[in-house]
C-alpha cells in the first residue's frame, strides 16, 4: 500500500520526517538490548520475509498499490519498537533497491504501516487474547493493513487540497478523499485477509519453535 | 566515484537533491535537471533509466490515465501536470537508483551501527530467500513436463514456505553466531 515517490508535497513529508524521527529515535533505544545471537536470526528472518510481501503487488487505481505487508508478525513477535525499525527498513530497501515506495514518502509510509499498522496488531491481539490465538491473530493482522490503508487514503486525498497553482492545477497528487479513500481501502479490506491468513500460519509456525509471542 | 565523495557526502546530496527537486513544479526545469542527471552518471545510464521506467511505469500509468479520464470528464484537463508529475517521479527514482549504484549503502548507514546491523542480516536474508525460490522454481519446472495441477502447485509452495523460513532462520543464525564471535553484540 506504500505510497510511491513524487506524490507528496513537501508540506506533508517534510513535518512527516520531523515526527519520525523522533519515533525511530525511541524504536531504536530499546532495540540494542534485546538484539543478541537468539533474536537477530529472527528478526532478520521476518525483516526478509515482509520485504518479499512487499514487492508482491499490483498498482491499485487510486494510486497506491496493493499488497500484503508483513507488519503484523513482526509486531506480534518483537513488538512495536522493534517492528517499526525493521520496517522502516524494509521500506528503505524497497524504494533504493526497486523503486517501490520512495524517499520522499518514506516517512509517511513508515509511520501509517510500520508505526500504526504495527501499533493497532498489538492492540488488537492483546485486546482479543481471551478468543484464542487464531482469531486474536487473524483479526490484528486484519486491522493491521486497514488501519495503514485509511491514514495512506487521507494523506494521498488531502495533497490537491495542500498543494495546487492558483488556477487549481494539482502539484502532487491529484486525487481527493473521494477517490482514494474507496480505492485505497475496498483493496485493503480483502488484502486483509490474506495478511490474516499469512500471519496465522507464521504466528503458528513460531509458537511450534517456542518464540516469545505477545 | 571521486575520492572526495565519501558515502556519507554522497547520502547528503542525494537526499538534498530530492527535497529540493520536490520544490520544482515546472516540467521544463524537471526535464532539463532529467537530462543533467542522465548526462552525469556515466555509462549506466540507460541501464539506469530503463530500471526507473520499469519501476515507475505501472503505478504511473495508472495515475495518469485516471487523472486524464477523470479531467477530461470535468473539462479540467492539463497536460502540464501529467508531465509535472511524471517528470518529478523518474528523477527522484533515477537519482534513488544511481545513488545505490553509485555508493555503499551500508557503509553509508555506519553512523547507524543497529541499523546497519539490521540491514547487513536482512540483505544476507534477502539474498538467501531469492536463491531457494530460484531453486525451487527450477526443481519444480523439470519435475513437471505437463502443466501442474492447482493441488501441486499449492503443495509445492506450502513445502516452499517451510523451507525458506527454515534456511532463512538457519543462515541468519549463521550469521548471528559469527557476529557474536566478532563482538558485535559487545557493548
Amino acid at each position: 500500500m506504500h505510497i510511491p515517490d513524487g506524490f507528496l508535497s513537501p508540506q506533508t513529508y517534510l513535518p512527516a520526517y520531523a515526527i519520525a524521527v523522533g519515533a525511530w529515535a525511541w524504536a531504536a533505544k530499546g532495540l540494542r538490548d534485546k538484539l543478541d545471537e537468539t533474536t537477530v536470526p529472527r528478526l532478520a528472518m521476518l525483516t526478509a520475509l515482509a520485504y518479499g510481501l512487499g514487492l508482491i503487488m499490483v498498482p491499485i487505481p487510486g494510486g497506491t498499490s496493493g499488497h500484503a505487508l508483513g507488519v503484523a508478525i513482526l509486531a506480534l513477535v518483537f513488538g512495536v519498537r522493534s517492528a517499526f525499525v525493521a520496517y522502516s527498513l524494509v521500506l528503505l530497501l524497497q524504494s533504493l533497491l526497486f523503486g517501490a515506495g520512495g524517499i520522499t514518502a518514506l516517512a509517511v509510509n513508515a509511520l501509517a504501516i510500520g508505526l500504526v499498522g504495527a501499533a493497532a496488531a498489538v492492540g488488537v491481539r492483546r485486546l482479543l487474547k481471551g478468543m484464542g490465538d487464531t482469531l486474536s491473530v487473524a483479526v490484528a493482522a486484519w486491522v493491521s493493513v486497514v488501519v495503514p490503508g485509511l491514514i495512506v487514503a487521507i494523506v494521498l486525498g488531502i495533497q490537491p487540497l495542500i498543494a495546487h497553482r492558483p488556477d487549481g492545477m494539482p502539484l502532487f497528487f491529484p486525487f481527493g478523499l473521494a477517490v482514494t479513500l474507496p480505492a485505497v481501502l475496498i483493496p485493503h479490506l480483502i488484502i486483509g485477509v490474506a495478511e490474516a491468513v499469512l500471519t496465522v500460519l507464521v504466528f503458528r509456525y513460531a509458537k511450534a519453535r517456542k518464540w516469545p509471542t505477545t | 566515484m571521486a575520492d572526495y565523495l565519501t558515502p556519507r557526502i554522497w547520502l547528503a546530496l542525494y537526499l538534498s537533491g530530492v527535497v529540493g527537486i520536490t520544490f520544482i513544479h515546472e516540467p521544463v526545469v524537471l526535464a532539463g535537471l532529467m537530462l543533467g542527471a542522465l548526462v552525469f552518471s556515466g555509462s549506466s545510464r540507460w541501464k539506469l533509466l530503463r530500471r526507473a521506467v520499469l519501476a515507475i511505469v505501472a503505478f504511473n500509468l495508472t495515475v495518469s490515465l485516471g487523472y486524464a479520464v477523470m479531467a477530461i470528464w470535468q473539462g479540467n484537463f492539463r497536460g502540464d501536470y501529467l508531465m509535472l508529475v511524471n517528470l518529478r517521479v523518474l528523477l527522484l527514482v533515477y537519482l534513488g537508483f544511481w545513488f545505490v549504484a553509485s555508493v555503499d549503502m551500508l557503509a553509508a548507514l555506519s553512523g547507524m551501527p543497529v541499523l546497519r546491523l539490521i540491514a547487513t542480516l536482512a540483505v544476507s536474508q534477502i539474498k538467501t530467500l531469492e536463491r531457494i525460490l530460484r531453486d525451487f522454481r527450477m526443481a519444480f519446472q523439470s519435475r513437471n513436463l505437463v502443466r501442474p495441477s492447482l493441488l501441486d502447485k499449492t503443495r509445492n509452495a506450502a513445502s516452499q514456505a517451510q523451507t525458506l523460513l527454515d534456511k532463512s532462520m538457519a543462515s541468519a543464525g549463521d550469521a548471528a553466531l559469527a557476529m557474536r564471535s566478532r563482538g558485535a553484540f559487545d557493548d
